[in-house]
């Protein structure tokens, strides 16, 4: 009688072991409709789930969030990620799952594209239009959000790339801020006479910027069609700017691309007198305790090509989207809409030390400020930078290619094909 | 026994579902998070995919491009010199350190700041070599102070020298935990056979060569089969120190597969890359070991 009760309560148990993880493996796998607002997500309808591949500006975003909760009764639930690929690969994932994103930093261009083509994103040509008519946003930044006639995501920032300097290395040297290509090459050439090396340059992440400013600045029009697949790597006129890049790096311009020093100690130490960066490098100079005006201080790249009618200005901006199926779709588009106000812009760009998009938004640094307004004038024609104007696949192997190149300047043909075929291979995909 | 009985071909079937109910566990969570992900990896690997919508079938695409790619095969022989140096240098060198200390007196004072190393993660052990390997940085600061030759290199820069100085990165760290290995093996030796030989006037490389080097050869099959495997999934070092750059000049088949799944979301070409590597390592693990642990195989 033992033995059979006994047999009886292994089978039993066993059955219960097994079918408990089962349980719990499809458990693991499926999602948890009991959580409203979901475990990583916002933990009441006046929070946003908010994800972004800036971790480190969380403090900034939450400035902003503070002041959305008086304005809207509506905060960020912030998480942030530091490594920009496992960022992309998780918000991917995420659509898969019931937890999609209300809010989340993404890239304008063919990131975009891929998640539109599969109806993700919320559009938001409603609030454009808006903020457009409310003087918000200039009109020249919708073509960027825009996805056959429909925009999507809102603007989170606005950077433009111009020429940081150490104030007292060009006093130093007796320089001025140029104002022409020529003066700033007899910039370089004084300061390589004297020992000093004028330019930042990285053979990681960023080593596009100098190809980016000598394209544009010579040919926009090749810049532009380069990024949309109507001109290739290999014409004329990018091997022409690519020679041009070669000769400066042979003349000694540039600082050593192997340093992993940050780029604000190599100013602010003076390793290199200039940085060719985005405005963004202004909170990163505070933050070694460089002063604005005083200790370092920066100008609008000079156009290379003195024939141009327009000087051309790199700017960069990157989205803030809403998922199509997010748990808090409505809200997290009101969220959008307020972001691009001058309340919304004049902190965000305070706490960041940055431009703003909206011309509306109080920049307190004065440098910032100036630029803000002269960007918006006629005598300067505003290109997408590289980054986000280039297709992805093109892009990974234009930066390995450019990161080769700054290494060891040399003939660039062989690096230029090696993108064309990339891009080639892209374009013909697209149809 | 007492009450009723059970019938003996009853009660083995009962024991089989109970087997099979307690064994359930272990096959699904085995399947769902070893199989699965193999199976579904191969399949993705025949297809286009950028991880949202659904994947499109491209048969044997993948691979064909993979194989066109010189980028591919740069990536294939820096995968192929860490083989050959991992195998050669932590492991030579750890066997080395521990047939000259394992009876020595106080010999573990010799094996310590080896094995201290071993503490450190991988990527950190990345991130400060790369401040002693970058341009100007420690070595060469040390190597100009003294005055010798070697100053002026770009350890980090050039190919294939950042793969050659990143492999002497890695054995930095992982000689002491190979020596601690080999010590373990040689203090397990008997003892009469090496007192018998040395009696019979065996010392030096001879005592190493027909004693302790064929008693070692069970731990010396494991510690460079480890290797093996490690140095053909090698990732995390490069990724701290060069990214697989300067280009990809010092990428390997893990930052290949990385790259293409991860930055470039080609969820397919990255599939194939890492079955590639699977399968290598596969092949290459189940070859060494079978051939090393025949009976039939002689030193």
């Amino acid at each position: 009688m033992h033995t059979r009760w006994f047999q009886v309560r292994i089978r039993y148990s066993a059955t219960v072991a097994g079918l408990a993880a089962s349980a719990l493996v499809l458990a693991a796998c499926g999602g948890d409709d009991e959580d409203e607002y979901g475990s990583g997500g916002a933990e009441a309808p006046g929070s946003l789930s908010f994800y972004t591949d800036k971790a480190a500006w969380e403090p900034q975003f939450l400035q902003v969030s503070d002041v959305s909760e008086n304005a809207l009764g509506l905060t960020l639930d912030f998480t942030g990620y530091s490594e920009a690929d496992q960022y992309s690969a998780f918000i991917r994932q995420s659509f898969r799952t019931d937890e999609k994103p209300d809010l989340f930093t993404w890239h304008t261009g063919s990131e975009l594209e891929d998640l539109v083509a599969e109806g993700l994103v919320a559009p938001t040509t409603d609030i454009w239009q808006q903020s457009i008519d409310e003087g918000n946003v200039p009109g020249d930044l919708r073509e960027h959000f825009t996805i056959d006639g429909e925009q999507y995501c809102v603007p989170m920032n606005a950077a433009y790339w111009v020429m940081y300097y150490n104030t007292k290395v060009f006093a130093e040297h007796d320089i001025k801020e140029p104002t022409t290509w020529d003066e700033l090459v007899a910039a370089a050439d004084k300061l390589v006479a004297a020992g000093q090396t004028p330019f930042y340059e990285t053979n990681i992440l960023f080593s596009f910027v100098w190809f980016q400013t000598l394209l544009a600045g010579t040919d926009p029009e090749l810049y532009a069609a380069l990024s949309s697949g109507e001109a290739s790597y290999t014409d004329a006129g990018v091997v022409d700017v690519m020679n041009r890049w070669r000769e400066m790096h042979e003349k000694g311009y540039f600082g050593d691309p192997g340093d992993q020093t940050e780029p604000q100690v190599q100013l602010k130490n003076g390793t290199v007198a200039m940085i060719n960066f985005g405005t963004f490098l202004s909170g990163q100079l505070n933050s070694v305790d460089m002063v604005s005006g005083t200790d370092y201080d920066f100008f609008i790249i000079p156009k290379v090509n003195p024939d141009l009618e327009q000087t051309p200005l790199i700017f960069e901006t990157g989205p803030i989207c809403t998922a199509e199926e997010a748990q808090n779709r409505d809200l997290a588009l009101q969220y959008a809409s307020w972001w691009m106000t001058e309340e919304a812009q004049t902190t965000w760009a305070n706490a960041r030390g940055d431009v703003s998009f909206n011309p509306k938004a109080l920049i307190n640094d004065e440098q910032l400020a100036s630029l803000n307004q002269e960007a918006g004038t006629d005598g300067y024609q505003l290109l997408e930078r590289y980054f986000e104007a280039t297709p992805t696949p093109v892009l990974t192997a234009a930066l390995d290619e450019f990161s080769a190149f700054v290494t060891n300047p040399g003939d660039p043909m062989p690096h230029l094909e090696t993108i064309q075929a990339e891009a080639e291979a892209y374009w013909s995909d697209q149809g | 026994m007492t009450g009723t009985s059970v019938a003996p071909r009853e009660r083995g079937a009962s024991y089989q579902w109970s087997a099979r109910a307690f064994g359930l566990p272990a096959v699904l969570v085995v399947a769902v998070l070893l199989y699965l992900p193999f199976v579904w990896t191969s399949v993705i690997s025949f297809t286009e995919y950028n991880g949202l919508g659904s994947p499109e079938w491209v048969g044997l695409a993948n691979y064909r491009e993979m194989f066109d790619d010189p980028n591919f095969l740069t990536s294939l022989r820096n995968t192929l010199l860490w083989v050959v140096g991992t195998i050669t240098i932590p492991v030579g060198l750890g066997l080395l350190i521990a047939v000259m200390t394992y009876d020595m007196r106080f010999g573990v004072w010799f094996r310590l700041p080896f094995l201290i190393t071993y503490a450190v993660s991988p990527v950190a052990v990345g991130v400060v070599w790369s401040f002693v390997l970058q341009n100007g940085g420690g070595l060469s600061q040390v190597l100009e102070a003294f005055g010798l030759p070697g100053a002026e290199n770009r350890w980090l820069l050039d190919e294939p020298m950042n793969t050659l100085v990143m492999i002497g990165a890695w054995a930095w760290q992982q000689t002491g935990v190979n020596a601690l290995l080999f010590v373990i093996g040689l203090q397990s030796i008997p003892k009469e056979p090496l007192e018998a030989a040395k009696m019979d006037g065996a010392a030096g490389w001879r005592l190493f060569r027909h004693m302790l080097w064929p008693m070692l050869r069970p731990l010396t099959t494991v510690v460079v089969g480890l290797a093996l495997v490690a140095s053909l999934k090698t990732f995390d070092i490069v990724m701290a120190m060069t990214e697989g750059g300067p280009g990809r000049s010092s990428e390997t088949l893990a930052l290949t597969m990385y790259r293409e799944a991860f930055v470039n979301s080609a969820y397919g070409m990255g599939s194939a890359v890492a079955l590639f590597l699977s399968v290598v390592t596969f092949i290459a693990a189940i070859t060494y070991l079978r051939r090393q642990l025949s009976p039939r195989h002689e030193w």
